[in-house]
């Protein structure tokens, strides 16, 4: 079918959007005078807020079926919902993240960090909708290359310096080590689209299919940071500036799992046996080491890492039911887990600002200090370790309800008894921010009007979706048919 | 015939300098196994027809990204990668999984050679420079103009990084 | 196979002994000339007119003590003079020095090989030229040396971008990336007049890859001695010499070919060994001018250097380039 020129920029008109927004922060940044610096973030929350209202509608397009999925630039990217969906997850981040960066101390005021910031979710956008082998590539590094630099942007404070060279190492160990893979994929099949891929590999000896697999999930579990592929996280997430720590944790993850759904369920059909059973020991050995291994942390940023890390063995749990319900299930829980991640981050920017430390005694006395603070912190902790009736109470049980149906029985047990451990730690933060007091607790909280609104946004989100679950879910499932 | 021992002596070649690469002390021998490596697979690249590719991969690789390579590690004095390292360890392991991955990609070739054959000869005016061209500027313009926003980025990155930091706190 | 087998044979040695020739007489020329600029004499003992003065260096350079320092890197101290000669002569593979004729009944081009990606074939050989001289400074273990190849270095490669863009410009224009093909193109004008910001940004960048004043930052005696050359003698010290002087003939090839119209000129369709006069002289004026202005102009800073590559010629160069795209686009 011949695309009209039209067909074919549609597919990717929220990069172009972010695109243009990028060169024009360009222009701005540098006629901007020094002291007015700090609006570049709401020209960034412009560009970012262009492209989400046209993924919206776009999004709306193919969900009413105005519009149908198809494949542009010779097989490159696929218009279809769940792409959408993704990029309305990164856009949304993006958002949120500009809003917490503008206020947030350590980060002089820059252009080119909204810029990278920007091209990061262009990139992660076109992972979402990838569908060879080199878009993915390409996509990757994208966002790959933004965030390293992301991450060491405070370059004159050794531990953002630090972090930014390990996400770096091992970010570029790991594509080098899925590049063999995809290298593999393309001697064996000689082809680089994903649907093509998938009928040559029927053919092929499974230890081949295999050896290339594993290659290629190495690359794919950094950027979920699945264990054994985690051991970055923590540093990184504590180095890297909060607001930084907050996107990749989401956004990020997000895209890891964008390209690990599409990549296994429309290339590694026939392998399917065989990445079930990878998907399913990965989910189970990544939530509890990350659960385990949050219980003895102290500083708040590394606590969330260890808990981001579960929570993305719990995704993988709708992965491996390698089912619609299960693709359904871990694409609504990407989505809560965006907003409650970044409202848990978003509490922690603040608390930097405030208190110039990252430790969860610090957060002591919070429900005194500031008592809006606190609850929105207790909502987003309450929500992210599964208590009902809060919305990441259904994800869960989403997940869990996939793997039973995929005869996953024990795999559901074993998340079941996660979440009771992590809800342990969940409410440690949640006992120093209400039990314990602080000398300091008379001492109010500044809060900016950006991060205000990244909290209330947030927070509001939790709690809209927990009345609107079923309609989230149902868009969720639509999306997970496209695959 | 002849094609056929230019291959195996090329190939010979560009394992050899791709181990000297990996085995060597000096970063400076390292740099230049690796462009010797780059050179051979160009070869390699001309053997198969594509002289296009084989011009670029020597111009890009060999001739600009290698000399930057040596151009850092002549200005750092880094040539000396130290002797006696905590990663002795590694060397054993990295054999084993070295002949361990040789071993699996020999046996997946030779379980089923049927499975594995050539994909059949390309397009004729392959890597052709006009041909490619109108590819990447037709059917693959998206990851072409990805590229350059990667690179803009990585170059935007250098600068944000290298850039004097002025005044603590501006 | 075989007959085009001692065809490039034949061809490959008429090339080098060329080169190894004009080598030898350029170095004479250019001491004569640059003495006829400074109202001196210049060598005149050695046969008349001191024309014998190249064999007597030779044979001077030869016997002289091959010395290789103590600390010095000793396999790449005696390969980088080698690694900066043979790209050098490489270049010349693709260069056309006359049109098709007919030779002994055989019919040929004066060209050693004319592969249709010619020009990526130079710029590729260009850009490791690099090598030798970057090596050269390393592998002698000494300051100077090591200063004088970082700076090669980073001047070629910051030169290299433009002229690079400078021959995107060339290559747009005539729509080829054959080098025969871009001589033909010339036909009816030579490129000088339809590109001439690439023409003279070429020039320039050409003067910084080959290293010639006023862009000599590499072995500027005050500052580093002898740059890369510091510690060599006999004849490695000669094979970079003549390095030196083989990239001269070979800047001039180029330039001839990429914008003076190769080997074009009146007649030369009726008696096609025209072809090789004509280049050979427009060769020669190039290499006069390059000797002309070593003895007018002074030797630039490096932070000039460094600005005039890479904010004048390579924004200038990018410009040229989307022009001409344009053009060709419209006229197309």
């Amino acid at each position: 079918m011949e695309l009209s020129w039209w067909a074919h920029l549609w597919s990717v008109l929220p990069e172009i959007v972010l695109v243009l927004a990028a060169a024009l922060m360009m222009a701005v940044d540098a006629w901007l005078p020094e002291g007015r610096k700090r609006e570049l973030g709401y020209w960034a929350i412009g560009g970012l807020a262009a492209a989400l209202t046209v993924t919206a509608v776009q999004a709306a397009q193919l969900a009413g079926g105005i519009a149908v999925p198809y494949e542009a630039f010779g097989g490159s990217v696929r218009a279809d919902l769940a792409a959408m969906l993704f990029r309305v997850i990164f856009l949304l981040a993006g958002i949120l993240t500009v809003a917490i960066s503008m206020d947030f101390r350590p980060l002089r005021q820059s252009g080119e960090y909204y810029i990278l910031l920007l091209i990061s979710v262009l990139g992660m956008g076109l992972m979402g909708a990838a569908v060879n082998l080199v878009m993915l590539y390409l996509a990757l590094e994208t966002v790959g290359i933004a965030l390293y630099l992301l991450a060491g942007y405070l370059r004159d404070t050794p531990r953002s310096a630090e972090a930014g060279l390990k996400y770096f190492l091992f970010g570029v160990f790991s594509s080098t080590i899925m590049l063999y893979g995809l290298a593999l994929i393309y001697g064996f099949t000689g082809e680089i689209a994903y649907a093509r891929i998938a009928q040559a590999l029927a053919g092929l000896p499974a230890p081949a299919v295999m050896a290339a697999l594993l290659l290629i999930l190495v690359g794919f579990g950094f950027k979920v940071s699945a264990v054994p592929f985690h051991f970055w996280t923590p540093d990184v997430y504590e180095g890297a500036p909060t607001p930084v720590t907050a996107f990749i944790s989401v956004a990020s993850k997000a895209a890891g799992f964008a390209v690990l759904i599409r990549a296994m369920i429309e290339a590694f059909p026939t392998a399917q046996a065989n990445w079930v059973a990878i998907m399913a020991a990965l989910a189970f050995v990544t939530m509890t080491v990350g659960n385990l291994l949050a219980i003895p942390q102290r500083n708040l940023k590394r606590l969330l890492a260890y808990s981001s890390i579960a929570q993305a063995g719990y995704i993988l749990i709708g992965i491996a039911a390698a089912s619609p319900l299960g693709v359904a299930a871990s694409i609504f829980y990407l989505g809560i887990y965006t907003l409650m991640n970044i409202a848990a981050f978003a509490v922690a920017v603040i608390m930097t600002n405030v208190t110039g430390s990252e430790e969860i005694r610090d957060l002591a006395g919070l429900s005194r200090r500031s008592p809006g603070l606190a609850l929105a912190m207790l909502a987003a902790l309450l929500s992210l370790g599964g208590i009902p009736p809060l919305v990441g109470f259904f994800a869960k049980l989403l997940v869990f309800a996939a793997a039973i149906e995929s005869g996953l029985l024990w795999l559901a047990i074993a998340g079941v008894l996660n979440a009771m451990v992590a809800f342990y730690y969940y409410i440690m933060v949640a006992r120093a921010m209400y039990v314990d007091r602080s000398p300091e607790e008379e001492k109010p909280v500044w809060i900016s009007r950006p991060a205000r609104f990244t909290l209330w946004f947030t927070v509001a989100g939790v709690l809209l979706l927990t009345v609107l679950v079923y309609p989230l879910y149902l868009l969720a499932q639509m999306a997970a048919q496209a695959f | 015939m002849g094609e056929l021992i230019a291959f195996y002596l090329l190939a010979g070649i560009a394992v050899a300098t791709a181990l000297a690469m990996v085995i060597t002390r000096n970063a400076v021998h390292s740099a230049l196994f690796l462009v010797l490596n780059l050179v051979v697979v160009a070869v390699f690249y001309l053997l198969l027809g594509a002289p296009f590719v084989a011009m670029v991969q020597i111009a890009v690789y060999a001739g600009a990204v290698m000399v930057l390579f040596l151009f850092v590690i002549m200005m750092l004095g880094a040539e000396r990668v130290g002797g006696t390292t905590g990663l002795r360890w590694q060397v054993p392991l990295a054999g084993a999984l070295g002949a361990a991955l040789i071993g699996g990609t020999l046996f997946a070739f030779l379980r089923a050679p049927a499975g594995l054959a050539p994909v059949g000869s390309p397009p004729v005016p392959f890597g052709d420079p006009a041909a490619i061209g109108e590819r990447l500027l037709t059917t693959y313009v998206l990851p072409f103009e990805i590229t350059s926003v990667l690179l803009l980025i990585a170059m935007i990155g250098a600068v944000v990084l290298a850039r004097d930091s002025g005044p603590e706190g501006k | 196979m075989a007959p085009f087998l001692v065809e490039a044979a034949i061809k490959s040695l008429i090339l080098v002994l060329l080169l190894l020739t004009g080598f030898a007489y350029l170095t004479l020329a250019e001491r004569k000339l640059i003495a006829d600029f400074q109202a001196r004499i210049g060598p005149n003992r050695a046969g008349p007119y001191g024309l014998l003065q190249p064999l007597a260096d030779a044979v001077k350079l030869f016997f002289k003590e091959d010395f290789i320092p103590e600390y010095a890197d000793r396999v790449l101290f005696v390969l980088a003079p080698l690694i900066t000669l043979i790209p050098t002569l490489l270049i010349f593979a693709v260069i056309p020095f006359g049109p098709e004729l007919t030779l002994f009944g055989y019919r040929t081009r004066l060209q050693l090989t004319d592969v249709h990606v010619g020009v990526l074939y130079i710029v590729a050989v260009t850009s490791i030229s690099v090598y030798g001289i970057t090596l050269a400074g390393w592998a002698s273990n000494n300051k100077y040396a090591l200063l004088g190849g970082i700076r090669a270095s980073a001047q070629m490669i910051s030169y290299e971008l433009a002229m690079g863009l400078a021959i995107v410009s060339v290559v747009l224009t005539t729509g080829t990336l054959q080098v025969s093909g871009i001589v033909e193109a010339q036909r009816n004008g030579w490129l000088i007049f339809l590109q001439p910001v690439a023409a003279v940004i070429f020039f320039i960048t050409g003067l910084a890859e080959i290293k010639r004043a006023p862009f000599d930052l590499v072995e500027a005696e005050q500052e580093l001695t002898a740059g890369y050359l510091t510690e060599y003698s006999s004849m490695k010290f000669a094979l970079f010499f003549m390095s030196e002087y083989v990239k001269m003939i070979g800047f001039g090839a180029l330039m001839t070919t990429f914008f003076l119209g190769g080997y074009l000129g009146p007649f030369v369709d009726l008696y096609p060994g025209l072809g090789v006069v004509y280049f050979t002289l427009k060769v020669g004026f190039l290499i006069f001018v390059l000797i002309w202005l070593r003895a007018t102009l002074p030797r630039i800073r490096y932070d000039q250097l460094m600005s005039l590559g890479w904010k004048v010629l390579l924004p200038l160069s990018l410009a040229n380039v989307m022009g001409t795209a344009v053009v060709v686009a419209l006229t197309a």
